[in-house]
């Protein structure tokens, strides 16, 4: 007992966190974060990645769903904890840990789970003949089938291997039948806005149709999670930081995401600006200065004058992704050189992705939602006040 | 060969062999931890990092998805260990190798192309669209890579006049390789890089894709997916040192340490550029290969190949 006893603590001590954010609780997700980072922990990528699943906010009723499948897809040793505001972190935190050592509930945790990834008859069965199981047949959501894309594939198939409809038969770009998956980024997904989903239609990894939706847009939790006045200068450039890091770290550009997520973290837990100032404008140097960013982003969704003016987006999403990028980080520099946030709300361009993101691989799909600089919910707010 | 110039150690040593690659990877994995840990600029050092994740990883569950193909899925994950462990074998330390192939270079090379099969196979395998999608943005860095690699090999081999790696190394004794081929290093290095999935070349694990081929793996799988991607950096180190880096040669130290010194250097500078630059996306990569390493390369070996023949 004593030696897994030790191991248990030696793992635990490395433990990886999947945060999931509730939309408008952006800044729970941001200590959790820290605190993850503080204790030597990582961030996880999916949630095959995962010991700890760790609900940054009150989930709503529409992301119940989304959260349960996550949590099917934690291989175990795992545990699940709700962070409802920045002050529970270091709690719940805590009590993950306890729960992870746990060898003994850990055991009778994974004594429920079958170990073939099939998903256990009397799970949360919602589509298919619950007395089928999961042979039900369509609209099948597997335990981790799709990965971080938690979604179920077409429905209506006939053929069905393992509850897992084919894909169906589409026209490519050139004409060509090829098979169309269906794949649904988000809720819940690292450097992804919480909250937002993107359903794909793909052709290989090409994204060819998308629409998008917001979930859990509550907007009760939304203006409790961000109190009016006080540090809105801080916010609104912690936030532009934020996605910086987003972004950056989706560009598997480590050293200058963490660089980001620093000065985030500066600008929301210490008492002075100067540093983050300073900070700030040396990663816009370091981006800026960097060769292989720039050709590796360069001409990635472009977007020009007219198409800016059709979608009703805002002037400064003008450019390549890379331009944008650095927008955002004179946007966070200005904001605090000017020592105000900028008064007039920037419209949520949340409604555009689809058309911005048509015709774009996943991944570069994925880098071009980061560079809009979003805040989907919090804008959201400030036009449904106006 | 007339003049062996490297001893052949008796079976047993691979044990022994397998062992030294375990403690560079292991080492490079706290390198990492490290680094890591300095960039967060908060928590622990990191340097438990390794064991802590093998302990982490040992305790988890092997998770499965639905319909996924095991058998491929297990093999690609553990066969980055193996390609890694089969590269060493010709790697001498000094003056002893495992095997002293008379074709050393093209088991390499041979070798290196299994990567492709290994890193595709675990994406497959899971039958996971993230996973599928890693898989292939891999085989887009490798028809980048691979060619560019495979001249980057033939330079030293022409230099030599040789394809056996202990003799190879002899043929450095008056000046390295790397100083007169100073783009096949390069391009070699970066060949080493794509193998490991790592760094400039890390999309097919990218965030980006919620971690590409490894976003379904746990447990063991993982534990020996990450660190079969050690070991192949490590390895693809240790193969530098006879081909570029003059093998065991150097001052006071004996052949052996000079080795491992030279492998550690060049696994450090590896696993520090991770960090430091920006993955690389496929797409663009693909122009860079075919436009700039390739040709370049080629260019590299003619060179070579004109100072080999009129020097020799």
């Amino acid at each position: 007992m004593g030696l897994t006893d030790a191991l248990a603590r030696a793992a635990v001590r490395h433990a990886h966190v999947l945060a999931a954010e509730v939309p408008g609780h952006w800044m729970t997700r941001v200590a959790v974060e820290r605190q993850v980072l503080v204790r030597g922990w990582r961030l996880a990528r999916s949630p095959g990645d995962a010991d700890i699943l760790a609900v940054c906010g009150p989930p709503g009723p529409d992301l119940r769903r989304p959260l349960a499948q996550l949590w099917e897809q934690l291989p175990g040793p795992r545990t699940r904890v709700e962070v409802d505001s920045p002050r529970a972190v270091l709690v719940a935190l805590d009590a993950a840990a306890a729960n992870l050592r746990d060898t003994a509930a850990q055991r009778v945790d994974s004594r429920d789970r079958s170990a073939d990834g099939q998903r256990p008859n009397g799970g949360h069965t919602r589509d298919g003949d619950a007395a089928h199981g999961h042979q039900g047949g369509t609209g099948h959501e597997g335990t981790g089938h799709e990965g971080t894309g938690h979604a179920g594939m077409g429905h209506g198939m006939a053929v069905a291997p393992a509850g897992i409809p084919l894909a169906a038969g589409g026209q490519d770009r050139d004409g060509l039948a090829m098979d169309v998956l269906h794949l649904r980024l988000g809720p819940v997904l690292a450097y992804w806005p919480g909250g937002l989903v993107l359903r794909c239609a793909l052709q290989g990894d090409v994204i060819v149709d998308a629409e998008i939706t917001l979930v859990g847009a509550d907007e009760s939790t939304t203006t409790a999670a961000e109190p009016d006045g006080g540090d809105a200068l801080r916010r609104f450039a912690a936030r532009r930081c934020d996605n910086v890091a987003s972004l950056l770290g989706l560009a598997g550009w480590d050293d200058a995401a963490a660089r980001a997520r620093r000065i985030r973290d500066a600008l929301l837990f210490t008492a002075g600006l100067d540093r983050p100032a300073g900070e700030l404008d040396r990663l816009r140097r370091i981006v800026d200065r960097s060769w292989l960013l720039r050709w590796s982003l360069r001409r990635i969704g472009p977007l020009a004058a007219p198409e800016l003016a059709h979608h009703g987006l805002p002037a400064s999403l003008g450019g390549d992704v890379r331009d944008r990028l650095l927008a955002m980080l004179d946007r966070a520099a200005g904001c605090l050189a000017d020592r105000r946030p900028p008064n007039r709300p920037r419209g949520a361009p949340v409604e555009a992705i689809p058309d911005l993101v048509r015709g774009w691989d996943v991944a570069t799909a994925r880098l071009i939602v980061a560079s809009l600089d979003l805040d989907p919910f919090a804008a959201n707010a400030e036009v449904n006040l106006g | 060969m007339a003049d062996p110039t490297v001893t052949v150690v008796p079976a047993g040593w691979a044990v022994a062999a397998a062992g030294l690659l375990g403690l560079l990877a292991v080492a490079a994995a706290a390198l990492d931890g490290f680094l890591t840990a300095r960039a967060t600029g908060a928590g622990p050092a990191g340097l438990s990092r390794p064991f802590g994740e093998v302990t982490r990883l040992m305790r988890q569950r092997r998770r499965v998805t639905v319909a996924a193909d095991r058998l491929l899925w297990r093999i690609g994950g553990a066969g980055l260990l193996v390609m890694a462990l089969l590269i060493t074998t010709v790697v001498p330390l000094g003056d002893w190798a495992l095997v002293d192939l008379d074709v050393g270079v093209v088991w390499v090379n041979a070798l290196d192309v299994l990567a492709w099969a290994f890193v595709w196979l675990t994406g497959w395998g899971a039958n996971s669209a993230h996973s599928l999608v890693g898989g292939y943005r891999f085989l887009a860095h490798g028809l980048a890579y691979e060619l560019p690699l495979m001249f980057a090999l033939v330079a030293p081999a022409v230099g030599a006049s040789t394809l056996n790696v202990g003799t190879v190394a002899a043929a450095q004794r008056d000046l390295w390789f790397v100083v007169w081929m100073p783009v096949a290093f390069v391009v070699f290095c970066t060949g080493v890089l794509a193998i490991a999935v790592w760094g400039p070349f890390s999309p097919a694990v990218g965030a980006d894709v919620a971690g590409g081929v490894t976003a379904e793996l746990s447990g063991v799988d993982r534990l020996l997916f990450l660190g079969g991607r050690y070991a192949l950096l490590a390895a693809g180190s240790a193969f530098a040192v006879p081909m570029f880096l003059g093998g065991g040669a150097g001052p006071v130290l004996p052949g052996w340490a000079w080795v491992l010194v030279k492998a550690s250097a060049l696994l450090g500078v590896f696993v520090w550029l991770r960090r430091r630059l920006p993955a690389v996306r496929p797409d663009s990569f693909l122009e860079a290969g075919w436009l700039v390493l390739l040709p370049a390369v080629l260019v590299q070996d003619l060179v070579v190949a004109l100072v080999a023949t009129g020097g020799g």
